[in-house]
């Protein structure tokens, strides 16, 4: 029977092993309905073994998933039907024109009326009605991988790096594609590695290494907590400027391009390095106030772990 | 089990196949080469004419008698050997196999034997061979049987014993109609278990199938759709075979409901057995060769080229464990000898089997998960 719940997604101490191989690490989380939620990470962090237990295609070691109000590993056909899957490197029959795929797969899902014509206008592909899957791009491939995983209308739709391996203007059309769904109110399970796609798309991020997630929320929260402070970048700026900022306790450091960056906690001390330099004398060429992106976060929190396990290997 | 989903397996499949124009050929084309290159040979043998050189250094009547008596048999193409020829130099530098050499005074030495009443030293003729020709043995052995019938002939006395041959079957046979039942069941072995192999094992490392699984299709689904597509091609691909062997080389075959039996259940078979395949063996590649090796002592071993018969016993024994060999069997009895019992019997245990590996097929594959 189907639990109405808020949730799309419910997984409660997730955790799935090969062997001696600890792929996912008891993770929770939810996904609320029309939600766009992405599974953020470095490659072997374990987001593909996640989302494949997360979409029936794997089953877990233990903990439990609920999808739609249904455990994933009770009713996965009651499931299938009401979700969509673009596994990672999506691959169709080589011989089988984009039309034809998609006819395919909706005879699969027993459709009487999938919008063909309006699935390839979707993801833009009508010029390519009558090209074969082989003669397709790799962008153009994926964009038929995305509307394959639409062709039964599903309730949840899950793409697993939808966007890896694509040149930057065909992964800018995969993007418009998901705004798209996003705009129609799909729930959106996605995994990637671009901290661009996910902070364009996503209403949470969830940050993934070594099988365990490190933080989660939107992408302003994951700021704010993790890396509250504003990164001031001094120009074509003279050694004087280091040493004063040294005196100030802050840490400055030289970037490739001759500037000096300093992060500074509050406006206020933005306002004193600046007035500290014109005493000193020092001179710069351009100043740039700005507040971390979440590359500078995911890179903190995943340092941070990486160490940690690096630290607790060698110190056992 | 959805007849709709099946329907659509079918249709992309057989889309796949025809806009392959290489898979065409092989699955088509191969056969059909087998059997105008081997029908070609068998059909040489059926009526086969050998070369023989002979030398004869008695230059007398008698002598070109015997040569003309030879030749009479319609079993040798004569050629002379002028007598100042060294024999054994002319065989050698022209690669003949045998010359048979008519000695010196034969026509006296046979007078004698003819009027002695006793005879008891018989004129020798002298065969020169090459051992190592392939083919010599049956060559002497009917030049044998042709010089006993010119003594039998010679000693104007009629046989005392004499065979008559009645054939089993119910027509003349030739060897191209036992040839072409096993073309027929080889190649559909081959294309059932390398058509099931091949497209499972690509179309899994590519990750169709693991997106497959997320869709409602089964393995039950799955599995017949292969099996169902692999019948198609497979009843195309014979009644090719039959019209060529029958338009070529002008085949008496019988055409009945048996032939649609075997050729439907060495289908199950063999998709049902590259199922397993795909699944047991990790990568595409040693499915693949798990197949030759498979295959191979099938093809060779099971009656396909040449009859069972002709193999030493262990191996006769060898082959009865061996599936294809009921399939030629089968066929055999339903199109040439018109056994119909036989052909139930070998149906009855080619059917077990196509049932076992299939429901183990079904069992053992899974579309989704794959352990890392």
């Amino acid at each position: 029977m189907t639990k109405e719940t808020e949730y799309a997604i419910e997984v409660d101490k997730l955790t799935k092993r090969y062997g001696d191989l600890l792929a996912v690490n008891d993770i929770s989380f939810t996904v609320s309905k029309g939600e766009v939620f992405a599974l953020l990470g470095p490659n072997g962090a374990g987001k593909t073994t996640a989302v494949e237990i997360i979409d029936t295609i794997r089953k877990p070691t233990s903990g439990k998933v609920t999808l739609l109000g249904m455990d994933v590993t009770k009713k996965k056909h009651n499931i299938i039907p009401r979700i969509g899957v673009l596994p990672q490197g999506f691959s169709s029959f080589d011989r089988i024109t984009v039309k034809e795929t998609l006819q395919y797969y909706s005879r699969l899902f027993r459709c009487k009326s999938t919008d063909i014509r309006g699935l390839i206008d979707l993801v833009n592909l009508k010029d390519k009605t009558k090209e074969q899957y082989k003669n397709l791009s790799g962008g153009l491939k994926q964009r038929l991988g995305i509307a394959v995983a639409l062709v039964n209308d599903p309730e949840v739709v899950f793409l697993d790096e939808p966007t890896t391996g694509l040149d930057p203007r065909a992964r800018r059309e995969v993007w418009d594609v998901l705004k798209g769904l996003k705009k129609k109110g799909k729930t959106i399970f996605l995994t990637t590695h671009y901290m661009e796609e996910a902070e364009l798309l996503a209403d949470t991020v969830a940050i993934m290494a070594k099988g365990q997630i490190l933080a989660m929320g939107s992408t302003g929260e994951l700021i704010e907590s993790n890396a509250n402070y504003l990164v001031v970048t001094l120009k074509a700026a003279d050694d004087k400027i280091f040493r004063i900022a040294q005196k100030m306790d802050f840490a400055p450091v030289n970037d490739i391009h001759g500037n000096i960056q300093v992060r500074l906690a509050h406006m206020d001390d933005v306002r004193n390095i600046l007035n500290a330099i014109e005493e000193g004398g020092g001179s710069f060429n351009g100043l740039d106030v700005s507040k971390p992106n979440l590359e500078e976060v995911f890179l903190k929190i995943t340092d941070e772990t990486l160490r940690e396990v690096t630290g607790d290997e060698r110190g056992g | 089990m959805n007849l709709r989903v099946v329907n659509a397996n079918i249709i992309v499949n057989i889309k796949s196949f025809y806009r392959e124009k290489t898979v065409v050929f092989f699955r088509i084309a191969f056969p059909v080469i087998l059997i105008l290159v081997f029908g070609t040979i068998f059909m040489e043998r059926d009526n086969e004419i050998f070369d023989l050189d002979i030398q004869d250094l008695s230059q007398t009547k008698s002598s070109a008698e015997l040569v003309k008596a030879i030749g009479l048999s319609e079993r040798f193409k004569i050629n002379l050997v002028a007598p100042a020829i060294n024999a054994k130099q002319f065989a050698k530098d022209n690669g003949r196999n045998l010359v048979l050499v008519i000695p010196k005074g034969f026509e006296s030495l046979l007078m004698q034997e003819m009027v002695q009443k006793d005879r008891h030293s018989p004129i020798i003729l002298t065969e020169l061979y090459d051992p190592s020709s392939f083919g010599l043995t049956t060559k002497m052995g009917v030049l044998k049987i042709v010089l006993a019938g010119i003594n039998q002939e010679m000693s104007g006395k009629p046989p005392f014993i004499v065979s008559k041959g009645t054939s089993i079957l119910k027509k003349k046979y030739r060897f191209i109609e036992f040839f072409v039942p096993g073309i027929i069941a080889m190649a559909v072995m081959t294309a059932s278990l390398f058509g099931a192999v091949n497209v499972n094992a690509e179309l899994r490392q590519k990750g169709v199938l693991r997106k497959l699984s997320t869709t409602p299709i089964t393995r039950t689904d799955w599995i017949l759709s292969n099996v169902l597509y692999q019948f198609i091609l497979a009843v195309l691909s014979t009644i090719v075979m039959l019209l060529v062997s029958y338009a070529v080389f002008n085949v008496s075959l019988a055409i009945n409901g048996w032939l649609v039996v075997f050729v439907a259940l060495d289908v199950f078979a063999f998709v049902g057995l590259g199922m397993i395949l795909t699944r047991v063996a990790k990568e595409a590649e040693s499915a693949a060769a798990a197949a030759d090796a498979l295959m191979f002592p099938m093809m060779f071993l099971s009656g396909t080229f040449f009859p069972v018969e002709m193999m030493p016993e262990f191996l006769q024994k060898f082959a009865k464990v061996l599936p294809l060999y009921y399939v030629n069997e089968g066929l055999r009895a339903s199109m040439v000898s018109l056994d119909h019992m036989a052909a139930l019997r070998h149906a009855a245990v080619i059917g077990v089997f196509a049932a076992v590996v299939f429901v183990l097929g079904i069992m053992i594959t899974n579309l989704g998960e794959e352990s890392k």
